[in-house]
C-alpha cells in the first residue's frame, strides 16, 4: 500500500518537477542550494501527499507547496553557503529563439528578477507560470486587488531597468 | 516588447537540463527535512524540558532547599504554586500541540506564516511567564533571607539594608535579561527571514 503510494508519488513528482526547479532557480544562487532546496521540497510535498486529495490538479497543489517551503519553511544549511555560484544568469535560454539586444534584455531581466524580495518573486513566479489573479491571490493569501497593485508595481520596475 | 512578457515567453521554454528520475527522487522521500518548524518543534520541547527541570531540580535533589522553601510555605501556599505550575505548563503543552497541528505547508503563504508566528508566540509567552516567576521567587527569596538568614543578616547589618535591596534587584535584573537576550538572539536568528517575509506581505495589504 505504502509502495503504491511512493509509487504514484514519485511518478507525479517527475512529471512535474521543472515547476519545483524553477522555484529552485528563482530562490537560490548555486547548484547546492538549488538541490538542498529541491530535496526539501521533495520531502515537504511526499509529507503532505496522504492528504492530497486530488480535488485540485497535482501541480497546482506542488505550486503552493513549493513556495511554501521556499520561502517559509527552508533553512540554508551551512554546506549551501560558499559553493560556486551560478555561472552569470542562472536560467538557460535558447539563444537562437532571440536577437542579440532580446537576448540581452532577458539577461538584465533574469538578474533584475533574481534581486526582488521573496515575495516578489512570488508573484512574479505565479505570473510567469500564467496563473490568473484569482489564484495568485489565494495562493499568497493577500486580495486580488492588492496582487494586481504589486504586480503593476514589479512590471514598472522591471520596464525601468530595462529602459532606465 | 515589455519586460514580462519578454520573460514570460522565455520562461515556459525553459527546460531541466538533468532530469531527475525516480532512481534520484525516491531516496529524497527518506531524507530528513531541515525545516525550520521542525527546528521550532525541537526548541518547544527544549524549552518545556528546561524549564521544568529549572523549576523542579532544586526541590528534588537539595535537601535544604527543600526544607526552606517547606518552611517558607508551611500555609499550603506551596502545595497551591506547585499545582499551579503543573497546570501551567500542561496548559502550554496542549496550546503548543494545536499550534504545531494548524500548521499546514499547503496553506496559503500568508497563513502558513501566521500560523508559525503564533507558535513561536506562545513559547515566548511561556519563556516570559518562566521569567516572571522566576523574579517573584527572586524577590521571595531575598525577602525571606533578609529576615531568616543568619549571614544574611549578618550582611545587612554591616552593609546597610538599602545596599542589600540595590543589590538584589540588580542581580535579578542582570539575570533576566540575559536570558531574555539569549532566546531574543536564537530566535531573532531563526525566525528573521520570516518576519521579513511576513512584514513584506502585511505592506501589501495597506
Amino acid at each position: 500500500m505504502k509502495n503504491e503510494l511512493e509509487q504514484n508519488f514519485v511518478k507525479q513528482l517527475e512529471q512535474h518537477q521543472n515547476i519545483i526547479h524553477k522555484v529552485c532557480r528563482l530562490y537560490t544562487n548555486n547548484y547546492d542550494a538549488h538541490n538542498d532546496l529541491f530535496q526539501e521540497i521533495t520531502i515537504q510535498l511526499w509529507k503532505a501527499y496522504p492528504k492530497f486529495r486530488g480535488d485540485s490538479k497535482f501541480s497546482t497543489w506542488m505550486y503552493r507547496v513549493a513556495l511554501n517551503t521556499a520561502i517559509t519553511l527552508y533553512r540554508k544549511s551551512k554546506r549551501t553557503i560558499n559553493t560556486q555560484d551560478y555561472d552569470g544568469v542562472a536560467f538557460k535560454m535558447k539563444s537562437e529563439d532571440y536577437d542579440d539586444t532580446e537576448e540581452q534584455q532577458l539577461k538584465i531581466l533574469y538578474k533584475a528578477v533574481h534581486q526582488l524580495n521573496d515575495i516578489e518573486k512570488a508573484l512574479v513566479f505565479l505570473y510567469l507560470e500564467d496563473k490568473d489573479y484569482r489564484e495568485i491571490s489565494e495562493t499568497m493569501g493577500i486580495s486580488e486587488v492588492n496582487a494586481r497593485v504589486k504586480m503593476n508595481r514589479i512590471k514598472k520596475k522591471l520596464r525601468t531597468i530595462l529602459n532606465p | 516588447m515589455d519586460g514580462l512578457d519578454l520573460l514570460k515567453k522565455d520562461w515556459n521554454k525553459q527546460e531541466v537540463q538533468d532530469k531527475l528520475t525516480t532512481k534520484d527522487i525516491l531516496p529524497m522521500l527518506h531524507k530528513k527535512s531541515s525545516s525550520i518548524v521542525k527546528l521550532l518543534f525541537y526548541i518547544s520541547i527544549a524549552e518545556l524540558v528546561f524549564w521544568t527541570l529549572v523549576n523542579s531540580i532544586p526541590y528534588f535533589t537539595s535537601e535544604t532547599y527543600k526544607n526552606k522553601l517547606d518552611s517558607i510555605y508551611s500555609n499550603g501556599l506551596m502545595i497551591g504554586l506547585t499545582f499551579f505550575s503543573y497546570v501551567v505548563i500542561l496548559v502550554f503543552i496542549f496550546l503548543l500541540y494545536k499550534s504545531y497541528k494548524s500548521i499546514s505547508v499547503t496553506d496559503n503563504i500568508k497563513s502558513l506564516m501566521k500560523s508559525i508566528i503564533n507558535t513561536r508566540k506562545i513559547i515566548k509567552y511561556y519563556v516570559l511567564y518562566n521569567l516572571i516567576m522566576i523574579g517573584i521567587s527572586m524577590i521571595i527569596g531575598f525577602y525571606y533571607s533578609s529576615h531568616y538568614d543568619p549571614n544574611v543578616i549578618k550582611a545587612i547589618e554591616s552593609a546597610g539594608m538599602s545596599m542589600y535591596i540595590v543589590i538584589s534587584i540588580i542581580v535579578s535584573v542582570v539575570f533576566i535579561v540575559v536570558i531574555w537576550l539569549f532566546y531574543r538572539l536564537i530566535y531573532g536568528l531563526l525566525l528573521k527571514r520570516l518576519n521579513t517575509n511576513y512584514n513584506e506581505l502585511k505592506k501589501l495589504e495597506i
